[in-house]
Order: C-alpha cells, then structure tokens, then sequence
C-alpha cells in the first residue's frame, strides 16, 4: 500500500509506515533548528515573555524568511508549497524553541493555519493585498470568530452582514483574538464569520458567512489586549465592527457556508497547535531532566526515584504517541488537499470524509495541549521551588499551553464533543 | 569573476561529541558530522561576492571516505550551483597533506577558476593547514586567515587578522583565500532554497577518477591518540568579611592561575 506523503521532494511515492524523514524535511528541519538557536533563544524568549506583546517584527520577519510561515500556501501564491507532514514538522521546533507558544500560536495555528485556509478561499485582490504580504512578514493575518455570547457554541453568533449593491454592511463584536497589537501595528486582517441570514435555532451553523475583514477598514474599533495569563508576546484582543462596508470580493467562499469554510480552518490551526505540543513537552523534557540528575535529595539524585522517574516516563510515553498521531493526521490532511484538489475547493475527498479528518484533528488537539500542561506542571513539581521560578521555562510554558486547554482554537471539552460524535453519531451530541 | 570553487570538509559537530567516560576517548563514529563552520563562512562570503557581482559560479568540493551528501545538500540550498564530492574508502585517514592533495586533482579537473575559498581551520582537528597546502599545489597566491574580503576585476583584497594586528593584502586572481569565522554570518537556507537545491547537480568522482597515487594519499602522521582534556574542579571556596576582601581574595587566586593578568 503506498500513498503520496510528500510534495517537498518530487511528489515521490512512500510507504505508509516508512516515517523516515525525507532528504529535504531533514534540511527544513534543521534550517528551522539553526534559525531559533540563532534568534528564539531561552533568554530571548523569557525577554519576550517578560517584555509581552506586541511580538518582535524583526524575529516575525526571519521566521517568514525562511519561508515556514503559510509553508502550504501553494508556490504560484506565495507560499513554499510544502505538505502538512512537514509542516507540522516545523510546527515542532517552534514549540520546542518557544515553549510559551507564542511562537506556534501566532505563526503556526494563526497565520499558517488560517492563513492557508484564507488563501484557498480569497479573491485575486485579498491575497495580493494581504496573504503575500503576510508570507513576508510584512502584515498579519489571522482568525476572529469568537463572540461575546458565543465560540465554539455557533447560536451565540450575533454579528451580521447585509448586503447593499456589491457591498456588505457588517456590524457586531469579536473578542479573544490573536494577534491584534500585532495586526493594528503591521497592517493586515483577519477572517470573521458573521450572520447573513436568520439563526435556525435547530441548525444555528447555518446562514453564516466568511469574509476577510481588513484591520483599518472604516468602522472598526479595536479594543485594549487583554491581560492574559501567558504566551505574552503575541497579544489577544478583540474589536467592534460599526456599518464597516466590504466590497463582496472580502467574503471568503460562497455566501451561507462560512460554517464549513471555518471548520476547515480550525483543523489546520489544530493541526499545527498540536505539533507544536509535542515540542513543548519534549523541550520540557529536556530542561528538567539534567536538573533532577543532578539534584540530590536524601543523598540520591531526584532521577533516581520513582516517584519522578515514572512519571517521566510516562510523559515520554504520552508525547511519542501524540507525535504520531500528529503525524498520521497531518498525513490525512494531505491525502485530503490533494483529493480536493489544490488551492480549489472541490467534493471529491475519497479516502477520508471531511469529518475522519476533524475527528484525529479533535483527537491530537484534546491530547497536545492537555498533555503539556500535564508535563510541565510535572516538571515544575520535580524541580521544586526552582521549578516555580523564572530560572527555567516551565512556568512560562505551564501558562502558555493553557491557553490552548482553556479555549483558543476550541477548548478542550468541544474536542470531546466531536470525538464522541463521530463514534456514537449526531444523535448523540449533547447540546441537542 | 566566471568562477568560485569553496572547499568544505564534512566535520565532527563537536558541540555533540560525547567522550567515554572510562577511557576519555572521543566518540567520533557515533557525532554527527556538519559542514566545518569556518567552511560556511568562506561558502558565504562566495555567495556574497556572486550577489556583489551579479555572476558567478560557485562550485564545492569535498574529500570524504564517509557519505556526505547530507552536507552537500546543505551547501547547495545555502546557494552553491554545484557540489563535486570525491569519495573513496582508501581516503579514511587522509592527513592535511593528502586532503590538500586530493583536493588539487580535484580542482585541476573541475578547470578554470578565479577564486579558491576555504575556511581558516576545519572545526574538528583544527590544523588550518589544507587551504594553504592547497595554494602551494596550485601555484596561487595564499591571503589567510581573512576577515574581510574584497574583490575588484582580477583582484582581491583580504584583511588578515593577525595575534595583535590586522593586515591587508592584496593579490591578482585566481587566488586562494582562507576566511575567518568573524568575516560574516552564513545564511540559513529557506525552503525554497532547499527545495531548489535538489534539482542541483552532485558530481562524485573516486580515488580513480582522479587518478590519485596511493602513496601520496597514505598517512605521513600517526595519531597516537585523541583524548580529551581532564579537567578536574579545585572546588577552592573563597570566604570573607565583605564583598570587598573576597574580590580581592578571587583576583588574586585569578591571578595566581594565570587567568587573569598575564
């Protein structure tokens, strides 16, 4: 059984199982590597940490030098044209190098996740205007879905857009959102999902519609960030949206799908939220186990007890099943792309539906983040009083994977949600 | 300027090199190897002057007994057009003479060129004696150690860092430079640059190829052994009334190990 796996190296044929690394991920990789010892190093990242956002232009820039940020954006759009396998890849060293996330979650989940998957839905003019130059680093692109009254529960929604000639009016509030320091200062937008005809209470998914709503538009207000807990150098924010008027070359998709246009974004940003876990823990990993070999307690070594040992090795055992499953999902998420057809959308997903996709997207985004807020809470107790210190990095991931467990990019339990939903059936979602 | 031939060695990354506990024997087998850092910057500065000038070839060439190509690869996503890569079982324990050697062959067989570019010293053992080996073989003006290079029609500037001086040389082409570490900071290469690279061409030619005579390739030096240094603490605990005595106190001891104020 063979499967295309990797359009970085000729589109060659690999077997399933074969998870060797290809000549040019193993370069990616390593560029990726060399790029954070050079400019994501732990003092710069606890200087960022402490600092806060808004996030370093000149680091944003390099990172989208090298060609990683929207890496699965196609060539002739700007992009590196690479897979999701590799991707996700990079995903990875960036969670390691910066495990406060702040990295992965502006660049990977947020830019190259919904990035991506603006760039496959946008007008000719939104992606001169706003995706190439996000590729660069010059603007920001990213995701406003959330609401006041609602996030990953849709009935919530209260934004509208109506349309009047080629325009669309939109008014209503989007808060929660990544990146919008970042976005105010470098220029850029974002995707929001807004009501373009009444709530079904029944199918309150439907009836809405995505566009790309430039940040200076006339008629938007952004708020003051938020305070968060961590991940502090990329900012949350959110705006209001006042009579702002589109030109109906912003709406992303077709009119009354935006539901399922924005499913397909949040499986990319999961994607990639997940990979970047699997760094964070192994870079967990590395930074407490010198210290517990070294650290005697009671004329032993913190290693040599059980106690931490095991937990260790649990946690060890964990982000090695998480990678692969990252890995196999990123994999059907190329298998998907290249059914459907790249960059248009089409109907003809043959080996996995749209929502087997969603499923192992649910699976690895409940497990990464949970999962490294685990071993780092872990590894902050191994290490004692130390562990609660700035000194290491621990606490600054502790804080910033949270981000990801409490709700961005979906929260935990909506990943629960919809495992469950594909094993036992629509009849069974607990919200209906 | 038609052409720019680097010379890179495949070295042992010594940031990773582990050493046996027991008999303080390096690991090399089992360290992965890289590009010798010196030798990305010279591969730089080639680039750099290929941008300057609008074109060049840049070619590499590397002797290796071991599979290189990893590192190859790496040089031409940085930005070589070309890697030839002379590979030979018989070439395990070459010296900086034979390496300098093979090299030669190497180059008179790739043809003309107008510059050589070399990185000072390998990473690994360090001699800095192949790139200037090599301008004797060739019959080239050598500028060494260079931590500025400029190239103006068929010359070449190179300012040489000295133990407490800089000088600056100047020689027709085709030369041979040896660059320093401080002379730039080599590119990382993106993903289009790696992509690209693999449609890059590598040209591997064995001892045969060259005709290289086995006498000249055989060891003149026995490395005895490779051991790392013992470092033992003096775990020496400096105490004091105040701050003040036990600076004091700890410039002295400095001094008295000859770390500070020679």
């Amino acid at each position: 059984m063979e499967y295309w796996l990797d359009a970085v190296q000729n589109k060659e044929k690999r077997t399933v199982f074969d998870f060797t690394e290809t000549e040019n991920q193993k370069l990616i990789v390593k560029s990726v590597k060399e790029f954070c010892e050079r400019y994501l190093t732990a003092e710069k990242i606890r200087e960022m940490d402490d600092k806060g956002h808004p996030y370093p232009k000149d680091v944003a820039e390099g990172l989208c030098s090298l060609g990683i940020v929207m890496g699965t954006v196609p060539v002739e759009h700007g992009g590196s044209g690479i897979d999701w396998i590799t991707q996700s890849m990079i995903a990875e060293v960036i969670g390691y190098y910066d495990p406060t996330i702040a990295t992965a979650a502006g660049f990977m989940a947020v830019e190259t996740g919904w990035g991506f998957t603006i760039d496959r839905h946008c007008s000719e003019n939104v992606r001169e205007k706003y995706i190439k130059p996000a590729i660069k680093g010059e603007k920001f692109v990213g995701i406003a879905t959330t609401e006041p009254a609602g996030g990953s529960d849709v009935a919530g929604f209260k934004s509208t857009a109506k349309k009047e000639g080629n325009e669309w009016v939109i008014n209503g509030e989007k808060t929660f959102i990544s990146g919008t320091e970042e976005c105010k200062e470098w220029g850029g937008g974002y995707w929001i999902n807004v009501r373009t005809g009444p709530m079904q209470p029944e199918a309150p998914h439907r009836n809405m519609t995505s566009f790309f709503l430039p940040i200076d538009a006339e008629g938007v207000e952004i708020q003051e960030p938020y305070r968060d807990a961590g991940r502090m150098a990329i900012s949350t924010g959110g705006f209001k949206m006042k009579n702002v008027r589109l030109p109906d070359e912003y709406r992303l998709g077709e009119e009354n799908k935006g539901f399922y246009y924005t499913m397909e974004g949040f499986d990319n940003a999961r994607m990639l939220i997940a990979s970047s876990c699997v760094g964070v823990i192994q870079r967990v990993i590395d930074e407490a186990v010198p210290y517990i070999k070294d650290r005697k307690i009671f004329g032993r070594p913190l290693a040599k007890y059980e106690a931490i040992q095991f937990e260790l090795a649990e946690i060890y055992r964990e982000m090695e099943a998480l990678k692969l499953m990252a890995q196999k999902t990123a994999w059907m998420q190329d298998i998907r792309y290249q059914e459907e057809g790249m960059p248009e959308k089409t109907s003809n997903a043959k080996t996995f539906k749209p929502t087997d996709v969603a499923k192992w997207i649910s699976l690895i985004k409940w497990k990464g983040p949970s999962l490294a807020l685990e071993a780092a809470r872990k590894a902050m107790i191994w290490l004692g009083a130390a562990g609660y210190t700035k000194e290491y990095l621990l606490e600054a991931a502790w804080r910033g994977v949270m981000s990801y467990v409490v709700g961005a990019e979906g929260g935990l339990n909506i990943q629960k949600i919809v495992v469950a939903r594909e094993l036992l059936g629509k009849e069974f979602i607990p919200y209906k | 300027m038609k052409r720019i031939i680097v010379c890179l060695k495949q070295a042992v990354d010594v940031s990773q090199l582990k050493v046996d506990p027991k008999t303080n024997q390096l690991l090399t087998a089992s360290a992965p190897k890289k590009i010798s850092d010196f030798d990305k910057n010279a591969l730089e500065e080639a680039i750099r002057i290929k941008e300057k000038l609008g074109e060049a070839e840049i070619y590499t060439v590397t002797v290796s007994s071991e599979d290189a190509k990893a590192v190859l690869r790496e040089a031409l996503a940085i930005g070589a057009d070309k890697a030839y890569f002379v590979n030979d079982p018989s070439f395990q324990d070459v010296d900086t003479s034979a390496t300098a050697y093979i090299l030669t062959e190497a180059i008179k067989k790739i043809g003309e060129f107008d510059l050589i570019l070399c990185g000072e010293a390998s990473l690994d053992s360090f001699s800095g004696l192949v790139g200037s080996r090599l301008a004797e073989l060739l019959n080239l003006p050598l500028i060494a150690s260079v931590r500025k290079l400029t190239v103006e029609d068929n010359t070449v500037v190179g300012e040489r860092t000295l133990e407490d001086a800089y000088e600056t040389v100047k020689a027709k082409t085709p030369a041979l430079i040896t660059v320093t570490r401080e002379i730039n900071q080599p590119r990382i290469p993106s993903l289009m640059m790696i992509m690209k690279a693999s449609k890059k061409e590598i040209v591997t030619w064995t001892a045969t190829d060259l005709n290289i005579q086995k006498e000249k390739v055989e060891g003149k030096i026995d490395v005895i052994e490779v051991l790392a240094p013992k470092t033992e603490r003096k775990k020496i605990m400096i105490t004091g009334e105040n701050k003040e005595e036990i600076a004091e106190k700890l410039a002295k001891a400095l001094i008295q190990e000859g770390v500070v104020g020679r």
